[in-house]
Order: structure tokens, then sequence, then C-alpha cells
């Protein structure tokens, strides 16, 4: 066992850490004063050394998952190119959030953490540059297997750990000199709407998801730009073009999602992992959506306060005009409940409650929300035949009280307080 | 068969009507006129719609159900001026509803309405009722719209009053007896609505015109106004939010 104190020395001279609160360093990861329960700093640690030695080099050569990035600082010049783990054989898993629901944070910031990003910069309507980065990111981006990429850079990677709450975390990264990428092929159906400048990016991620397509395979491709009318193609923003897939297929299916009969009965799915727990209600009512989510002092969203943050957003039959105020996590599940809706040919009023705990200590990103709201929708649902009832049930669930949750809930208000027209008026 | 012409402007007022709670309605004709009735997808609000048959240029029909798709007819009459008469013209073989406008001719396929149910107006007894001008309740709406998304009207022998309570704010818009058209109320009631729907309704409302309100405790409102200067009746029903116990 490494002495933690002076692993904390290290790590704080080498990742550039001196910005971070005074407490961490009296703590040094011994003592939790920050009142986590594990210390982020070390988890990144932990996980940077054990790859560090493999990357510390102007070369790097592994198998991508396949896997690119896409950054949107500095828009509309952005960095494109690949992430590369320096390891070979089959490293799908690490670029497939669908296969992660289930699995701790460590282990996925264990192989987040290889991930090293290489950069080019491009305007982001060049996507028909013969630039072969430009060329061979897009060509990685639409491969069916991992291939072998070959990677020299400018200067040594370098950097932490980047998480944010969309994007799920990566390790450190590199300006670009060159790469090559081995032999492969193309997913078939990915390749066709590429070749296809006629079809909209909006109805070629519609068709590829309709053939079955992982949506990280479907958004990977979106952006790099390989969908949509010829001329009007753009590198997108990773972060973007995963809202901008789940928001779309949402839509879509919500066009018919909202002409189906409502289910006949109060349900209740439930799951938990990373220290989340989640509640997704079902009414029997027309469509409306609401995501509400309780972020426990010290999570990583909440690290300064010592009170619960409630935030949530919803819509009702008629949808939004405006982009949610939390963010891509409400359209990713609005996707994955829609998905849920769709294969029973049914609507309903859904208000999903999600806490999450001190444990959860480092954000992974949009996936975190739909793979567990799909989890959560996997198992069957517990059924009632009143709202009090599922009410009742969902507070043995959630630590949250349930009237701190109506208060919150535009949806609970108007299932409650709102009466129907064709209620018995006498 | 159903054959009339009618100004754009009141086809306008009866399109803003309707859009207000639903995108499709189902619409009745008979050799009187033109009615319809319509609930919206939450079941919150109605509208009960009549048009009688001299608000229009002309006007044929037999006993017939049309169904239309509101936001396609909104459109259309957008290209219209509002003294242009439209030509309208139900053509039954083909299911389409002919318009013309001037030089252009808009054939527009109707909707099944086998699935579209007939709502019935519940009949309630609602104590208090007052008149008031469209315009003055306007600015109140817009007072509240800011403050929070449910609004209270409380109706007393002496005056009638609109009040909005924000989790920071408060508005209260009150006008009395003396300066409104008319108030009967026997005793003082106050019901809570949806902000929203009852912003929409009266925005439907032509502008200028008198408001009657029916209300009650707890209870619905009826929102009654007069379209097409004065040959065609509204009827909004708006469900109340009720916030006690559980």
């Amino acid at each position: 066992m490494v002495d933690s104190s002076s692993m904390f020395d290290e790590i704080l001279s080498l990742e550039d850490l001196s910005r971070k609160s005074s407490m961490c360093v009296y703590c040094k990861g011994s003592k939790m004063l920050c009142g986590k329960d594990r210390c982020s700093v070390i988890a990144r640690f932990y996980s940077a050394s054990k790859t560090r030695e493999r990357i510390d080099s102007l070369n790097l050569d592994g198998s991508s998952p396949p896997s690119v990035f896409v950054g949107r600082f500095g828009y509309p010049k952005v960095a494109i190119g690949p992430m590369i783990p320096p390891m070979h054989g089959d490293t799908s898993l690490y670029d497939t959030p669908e296969r992660w629901a289930g699995m701790s944070i460590d282990d996925i910031i264990d192989f987040r953490s290889m991930m090293v990003r290489g950069m080019h910069w491009v305007k982001v309507g060049e996507v028909e540059s013969p630039n072969k980065l430009v060329v061979r990111t897009r060509d990685l981006a639409l491969a069916r297997t991992p291939p072998d990429v070959d990677a020299q850079f400018e200067r040594k990677p370098y950097g932490r750990l980047s998480v944010n709450d969309d994007v799920q975390p990566f390790g450190p990264s590199a300006p670009l000199r060159r790469f090559d990428v081995s032999t492969c092929r193309f997913d078939a159906r990915l390749e066709k709407a590429f070749f296809d400048t006629d079809l909209r990016a909006k109805d070629a991620v519609i068709s590829l998801y309709k053939d079955g397509l992982l949506l990280s395979q479907i958004q990977r491709a979106f952006s790099v730009g390989a969908f949509g009318v010829g001329a009007r193609r753009k590198f997108v923003p990773t972060r973007w073009s995963i809202t901008a897939v789940d928001s779309n297929l949402g839509l879509h299916m919500l066009e018919t999602t909202k002409t189906f009969p409502t289910i006949n009965e109060y349900r209740v799915y439930e799951t938990q992992s990373l220290d989340n727990r989640w509640a997704v209600l079902m009414m029997p009512t027309s469509w409306r959506y609401e995501l509400i989510e309780a972020w426990y002092p010290n999570t990583a969203w909440n690290p300064h306060s010592d009170k619960i943050a409630i935030m949530s957003d919803c819509e009702f039959y008629d949808g939004r005009t405006d982009y949610a105020s939390i963010g891509g996590c409400y359209y990713a599940a609005r996707l994955a409940v829609n998905e849920l809706l769709q294969r029973e040919r049914r609507q309903a009023g859904v208000s999903i409650m999600r806490e999450a705990h001190p444990g959860y200590i480092l954000p992974v990103g949009v996936w975190n929300v739909r793979e567990n709201v799909r989890a959560a929708l996997r198992d069957p649902p517990r059924r009632f035949g009143t709202l009090k009832e599922a009410l009742t049930h969902i507070s043995t669930i959630m630590d949250i009280p349930m009237s701190r949750w109506i208060r919150n809930s535009a949806l609970l208000k108007d299932a409650l307080y709102q009466k129907r027209i064709d209620d018995l008026w006498g | 068969m159903f054959q009339a012409k009618a100004r754009a402007d009141i086809l306008k007022e009866v399109v803003n009507v309707v859009s207000t709670l639903v995108d499709e309605a189902k619409f009745s004709v008979n050799s009187d006129g033109l009615s319809l009735k319509a609930v919206d997808p939450a079941h919150i609000a109605m509208v009960d719609l009549s048009l009688a048959k001299d608000a229009f240029e002309e006007f044929k029909a037999d006993e017939a159900e049309i169904g239309l798709d509101i936001d396609k007819l909104s459109q259309f009459l957008k290209l219209a001026r509002a003294d242009d008469i439209v030509d309208i013209k139900h053509d039954e073989d083909k299911r389409r509803l002919n318009i013309v406008v001037g030089d252009i001719t808009r054939r527009m396929s109707l909707i099944d309405t086998t699935g579209m149910s007939d709502p019935k107006v519940p009949s309630l007894s609602l104590p208090a009722s007052l008149t008031v001008n469209v315009d003055d309740l306007v600015q109140g709406i817009r007072a509240s719209e800011t403050v929070s998304d449910h609004i209270a009207l409380l109706a007393s022998p002496e005056s009638f009053e609109m009040t909005c309570e924000g989790d920071m704010d408060q508005v209260n818009w009150k006008k009395a007896k003396k300066d409104m058209e008319s108030l009967e109320a026997p005793s003082s009631v106050r019901s809570l609505f949806p902000l929203e729907y009852f912003a929409n309704m009266l925005k439907a409302v032509p502008s200028g015109s008198s408001v009657t309100m029916h209300l009650g405790n707890d209870y619905p409102v009826r929102v009654e106004f007069k379209i097409a200067g004065g040959k065609g009746d509204v009827r909004y029903l708006l469900a109340p939010r009720i916030e006690s116990g559980d």
C-alpha cells in the first residue's frame, strides 16, 4: 500500500490540482473532510498510476473500441481525433456505455482513464477534407470492430481524468502528429447512411436505430458528420451529439407514443447503481414526462452545500419549446421511457425520481441516466390501483419524503390537485 | 352536403377558439349552422361552440360531421385578409374539404371522426356570475404570468378578484361591482385554476368584447362570450385545482 500522504503530494504536483480547495491538502484522502464516501482525487490517481507508464511516450499503439472524440471548446473550430487505450484486443466495452449498467464506479474510471485522446483542430464544416487525420477519424467512427490504431503525438499525453456531466470520462490527451488505422470493416448500415448524401441526419438516426444499432454507435458516427444532406454535414461536439441523438429519437417515438391508448394502472419501476436510486412512476394519463434529480451534499454536482439540491424539468402533452435546464439527462431518460411505451404500444404520464447519494463521487456521463432508466424498465414493475398506493411504495424506496418530491413535481401536483372536466361534479 | 361562404375574420375567430384546446376537432353541421364540442387531451378544459347560419354570407348544409386538422386550417387562413370571402365546400366522395381564398384552392383531407367521441357538457350549478371587458382581464393575466402557474378567481357580492401567488411574489387584480358590467354573487366563492389554460382561453376572446364568467367554490369556471359579431356563442369550461389534504 502506498503511503497516502506522499502519494497525495505527488498527485497534487503532477496533476495541477493546486487550485483544489485547501481542505484536500489537509485531508490527503485520509480524513474525508469533504464528506464524500471515498476520495475522488485518490480514485483518479489509482487509475492514472496504472496506465501512466504505458502512455508516457510520444507513440501510442492500441485497439480503439472504436472511439472518437469531438471537443466543443473553440467552436466552430474544434479538436477531433481518436481515443486509444494502450492495449490490444477486444476493447469495445470501453466505449459501449450500453454495457456498463451495473459496473462499479472504479471499474468505469479504470478503463475510461486509459482512453488517450488524440487532437487535431478543424473547422466543423470540413468533414470532406482530404486530410488523413480527418478521414481516419471518420473511418474509425464507422468501424465495426476495434481496429489497431498507431498514433504519434506532438508531445506526451498529458492531463488527468476528464469528467463532466454529459460525456463519459476519459484520460490524458495530446495533439496528434499522425495516426494510422489498421484495415477495418465498416458497419454496413452506418456505411450505407454515410454514402447516402440525400438522407437527412435525423432520418439516418431513426433508421439506424430501427436497424438495431446501439445508440453509442449512432452517436459516434453522428459526431463525425457522417450523416445528413451532403453539403450540410458537420462535425458535432461529442456532448452535443449525445443529446441530439437522444432528443431526436425521443421526439420521433413520441409522434406515435402520443396516439397509443393509456396504460391501465399505476406502475413503479426501480433500480439502484453507483449510489444512485431511481424510481420511475407511470400513470394512466396522456403523455407527460418529468425528471426530478436530488443531489445529496458532497455528490458530484453539489459539493459545497449542506442541503440536498433538487432540480426538475417537465413537459406536458405538447412538449417543450426550450432546452431543459437539467440538460442532456432529461432527453436521455425521455428516450428510455419511450422505448418501453413503444414496445407496449401504450402512452402514460411518467415521473422519474432520482436520488444521487454521497457515494456518487464523480459524474460519469448522460449514459448513466439512460442506461439506468432502461435497466429499471427491464424488470417487471409493481402495479397499483391508485396513485396514493404507488406513492406510498415510492416512499419505501427513496429517502426524501414524498411531500418534498410532490413540491418539486409538476406532474404529481397536476395529478393530485388538478381536477378533470369529466370528474363528477355534483 | 355542406357548402358555405364566410368572411375570413369570422373563420379565424373560430379557429382561435378551438386551437386553444385541441389540434384536431369534429365540427357538426346542419341546416341551422355549425357547432363543435371538444375536450383537451388532458381533460382539464372543454369548448362548446356554435355558429348560426346567418354568421355566414351563404350557408347550405344537411346533417354531417367534418373532422378537421385545426393547424392546417389556421395556416391556410393566414393567406386571407380579414374581409376576404372564403368559399368552403365539403367533397363527401373524396372525403375532403375544398377551400377557396381568392385564386387559391386548398383541398384538405379530412380526419376520420369515427374514433372522436362526443363529450358531454356537465350540468353545473355555479352560484356567482359576472361580466367584464376582456381587455381588462387580459391585463391582469399578463401581470400574473411570471409569478405562478395557477390563478385564484374570487367573486363576492361587492367585487371580483384574480389572485396569483408564487413562492416569492403575489399579484392581485380587483374590480368593484360598480366598475363591472354586472356581478351577481350571493356569497363569496373562490376557485383555483391552471393559469396557462385560463390565459389561453381569454386570448381567444375577440378584443374589446365582454366576457361572462360563472363561478363556484372549488368548482369549474364557465367562460362565455360571443364571436362573429354576436352570431356565434362560445362556452369554455375549465376544471379547478384543489390543494387540500391528500
